[in-house]
């Protein structure tokens, strides 16, 4: 029985993460259909909307980066909204504000923490933009992104676009160096098959821009999201995606929309990260299981298929590696898992270093450390994110304890 | 009315999620502890219980049919070529007796001839000269036989004189033609004793067949001798491969009807394998132990199978177990010597 169980687990996980893969090569390079029509000439007006916790500095850097945007000035603005850092991050947007005068900024500051989707929702309020992009408050982006990103809602039923997420420190230490190999192949390759029929199941809440009455008809839904009782601020960009595709609209990763963002360094952070990445993961699972019919009924094939897999996946990695570590406890330990580790991450480094030459990481046999890291994060995340629904915990920024309740902001200090 | 329910159900999830927590904590330290605990210990064995119908021992079973048939067959064909042997030495030895017998009637013969031969020659000369001297006579008799019949005709004697002097003539004659017969016969005896004629080859003749003869039982002598100690060896040979795997647990198995308990034990843990040496079996197989029994016999072989935790292919041996609690038969590992954790 046991051995049965391994195969089929073993068939499933490549079902998920290999074909999936080896899809994204052929169709990168066949199907045209998973390329989006640009239309360059249409320019909608932007709200660019960054809420901030604990960033320091990396705030003015962002909002700089953005100020070298080339996408026409007048149709954009920026709106900064502090969520109580703790820290001088609005000082920081302050000094942005005053030294980007080419752009409109406008900054706020929350009275109490609030969370990213709710300080998102509530800037919405002051903004008349067509299109709205969320961005995270440490991110660098460069100068063609939301033109990028805006000439994708050329297609009538495009809901919402994302951008591909580089990452700026790949030659800080192995941990970065694999992030790196990770998120470079997860949008070059993984997504593409989401690309082909306008549903990725997940945009980087990095950068994502959607359709301002897209937004204001799910902002309800991102105000309710609880947890019996309990408020949910996690995984906003994955609710946010699912929701655009349940009410019938497109997403699409254009990979031509470029930003970067720091990676966690540290094994402590990365850990936080990705518990609170697979409860958003676990979450968006129940809820597709639960609302199943609807999905099938209204989604494409290949969308119910994702959304149910990939997350099938987590669940399929765990009970993977405890199917081996009790059927055959040392066969990490041989060879095998490591020479493919070894290659994968070999080739990723070559691709990188030949396409993308800033990511480029500085140990290419790095990518080994993944099997043990594989382990860890499939043993360990998912049975930890499925007790910890209740947490509220972003995990990698310290929260405020006096501030819990959510309450409405306000965006002031508008310039230009 | 919501609010409690959501109250109840985040209390129940709480609750159940600290306690799956801390099972799954709970879970690792012991699958880390078993898996250094394995990894360290020296002492422990894996039962094995092995049924009448178990693949092994039925091939090991079928195996030992065939050797003893094997021997069987052998034995016959080694009697057969061992009464085949003593019946060509005997029949050689009869021969080589022979020998000496016909050489020295040949040499006595051959002594004889040497001596007669010469003699017999002189004497057919002597004859020889008689004949002459008498076939002279003859010639005279001859004239003599003429006045007879004169005298006849003159009536000078009579008819039965006359017969009775011509009966003596032929009486004359006829000796001397006996006396040529056997000048004649004199003359061949010399040539047989004086010359190799062809009795003496009939003779040698005879003297190199026997001589062939005992050859080609030397011959047939030498190789059925191989053939007997080749049996002799090839039976030796299986009688030691059956009294090998009398030894092996699959024997046994598959001979003894009562139930036998074996367990494998790794190289690794060769030092705690002794005959008589304590077998202890615990609860989660490694703590609060009892002693069941002990070990019984040990077999040489080697014996490969996967190990019991780390489910690795590992090479070690068989022992026999005297247990007095037949359900630690059944246990995953058992612990040789001495209690593991000394509890």
């Amino acid at each position: 029985m046991g051995p049965i169980l391994l195969w089929l687990l073993l068939v499933l996980s490549l079902l998920i993460t290999v074909v999936k893969y080896l899809m994204g090569i052929i169709m990168r390079f066949s199907f045209p259909a998973t390329k989006a029509k640009k239309d360059y000439t249409y320019e909608p007006t932007v709200s660019v909307i960054m809420p901030c916790y604990n960033e320091g500095k990396t705030v003015y850097a962002t909002i700089e980066s953005i100020a070298k945007s080339n996408y026409p000035s007048h149709k954009f603005e920026v709106l900064a909204q502090d969520d109580c850092s703790a820290d001088d991050s609005y000082e920081w947007m302050k000094k942005a504000q005053g030294d980007f005068t080419n752009i409109r900024i406008r900054t706020g500051r929350n009275e109490v923490n609030s969370g990213k989707a709710r300080s998102v929702c509530n800037a919405l309020q002051h903004s008349q933009a067509e299109v709205i992009i969320s961005i995270d408050s440490d991110c660098i982006f460069d100068p063609d992104a939301i033109r990028e990103l805006t000439a994708c809602f050329a297609e009538p039923k495009m809901g919402s676009v994302g951008g591909r997420v580089g990452v700026r420190n790949p030659k800080d230490n192995i941990i970065t160096a694999i992030q790196t190999l990770i998120y470079y192949s997860a949008f070059q390759l993984y997504k593409i098959p989401e690309n082909w029929t306008r549903s990725v199941c997940c945009i980087s809440g990095c950068l994502f821009a959607i359709r301002r009455e897209l937004l204001l008809e799910i902002e309800p839904a991102i105000r309710k999201r609880n947890w019996f009782g309990i408020p949910v601020s996690q995984g906003e960009d994955r609710f946010l995606t699912h929701q655009t595709l349940l009410r019938g609209y497109g997403t699409y990763i254009n990979n031509d929309a470029l930003c970067w963002t720091t990676v966690p360094n540290t094994l402590s952070v990365l850990f936080k990260q990705q518990l609170r990445w697979r409860r958003s993961i676990v979450r968006d699972f129940f809820f597709t299981i639960k609302t199943l019919p609807q999905h099938v009924w209204k989604l494409h094939p290949n969308t119910v298929l994702t959304l149910v897999l990939m997350p099938l996946g987590v669940l399929v990695g765990l009970l993977l590696v405890l199917t081996a570590l009790i059927e055959d406890p040392l066969s990490w330990t041989g060879p095998l898992p490591l020479i493919t580790a070894l290659g994968i991450g070999a080739i990723l480094t070559w691709i990188v270093k030949r396409y993308s030459a800033r990511e480029a990481v500085a140990h290419p046999l790095a990518f080994g450390a993944y099997v043990g890291w594989s382990m860890i994060s499939s043993l360990f995340l998912t049975p930890l994110a499925l007790c910890t629904m209740d947490s509220a915990d972003w995990g990698t920024r310290a929260i405020d304890p006096r501030t819990t309740e959510s309450r409405e902001v306000q965006i002031g200090n508008a310039r230009g | 009315m919501q609010s409690a329910h959501y109250k109840l159900v985040l209390t129940l999830y709480r609750v159940f999620a600290i306690a799956v927590l801390y099972a799954v904590l709970i879970g690792i330290l012991v699958y880390a502890w078993i898996m250094g605990f394995y990894a360290v210990n020296t002492s422990w064995a894996a039962p094995l219980i092995l049924s009448a119908s178990d693949e092994k021992s039925l091939d090991f079973r079928e195996k030992l049919v065939t050797s003893q048939q094997t021997i069987e067959d052998l034995k016959v064909d080694s009697d057969k070529t061992g009464t085949s042997l003593t019946e060509m030495k005997e029949h050689r030895a009869a021969l080589l007796a022979l020998a000496p017998q016909l050489r020295d009637a040949i040499a006595r013969e051959k002594a004889h001839d040497s001596k007669t031969g010469p003699e017999l020659a002189e004497l057919d000369k002597e004859k020889l000269s008689d004949n002459a001297k008498t076939q002279k006579v003859l010639t005279q008799l001859k004239a003599v036989q003429g006045n007879i019949n004169k005298d006849l005709e003159a009536g000078l004697i009579t008819k039965g004189d006359a017969a009775q002097q011509l009966s003596t003539l032929n009486q004359a004659q006829d000796a001397y033609t006996d006396s040529k017969i056997a000048e004649t016969l004199l003359t061949d005896s010399v040539l047989d004793k004086t010359t190799t004629g062809t009795n003496t080859l009939n003779v040698l003749e005879k003297q190199a067949e026997l001589q062939s003869e005992v050859a080609q039982l030397d011959i047939a002598i030498g190789v059925a001798e191989k053939q007997f100690h080749e049996d002799t060896r090839q039976i030796a040979r299986l009688r030691e491969a059956i009294a090998t795997a009398k030894q092996s647990p699959y024997y046994l198995n598959a001979s003894g009807g009562q139930t036998l308990y074996f367990a494998f034990v790794p190289y690794d843990n060769q030092a705690h394998a002794v005959v008589g040496s304590s077998v202890y079996d615990c609860y989660l197989n490694m703590v609060l132990c009892r002693n069941v029994g002990s070990v019984k016999a040990i077999f040489p072989g080697e014996e490969q199978v996967i190990h019991p935790i780390f489910k690795t292919q590992i090479r070690g041996f068989m022992i026999q177990m005297t247990l007095d609690h037949g359900e630690s038969g059944k246990s995953k590992t058992v612990f040789l010597g001495s209690k593991p954790l000394w509890f």
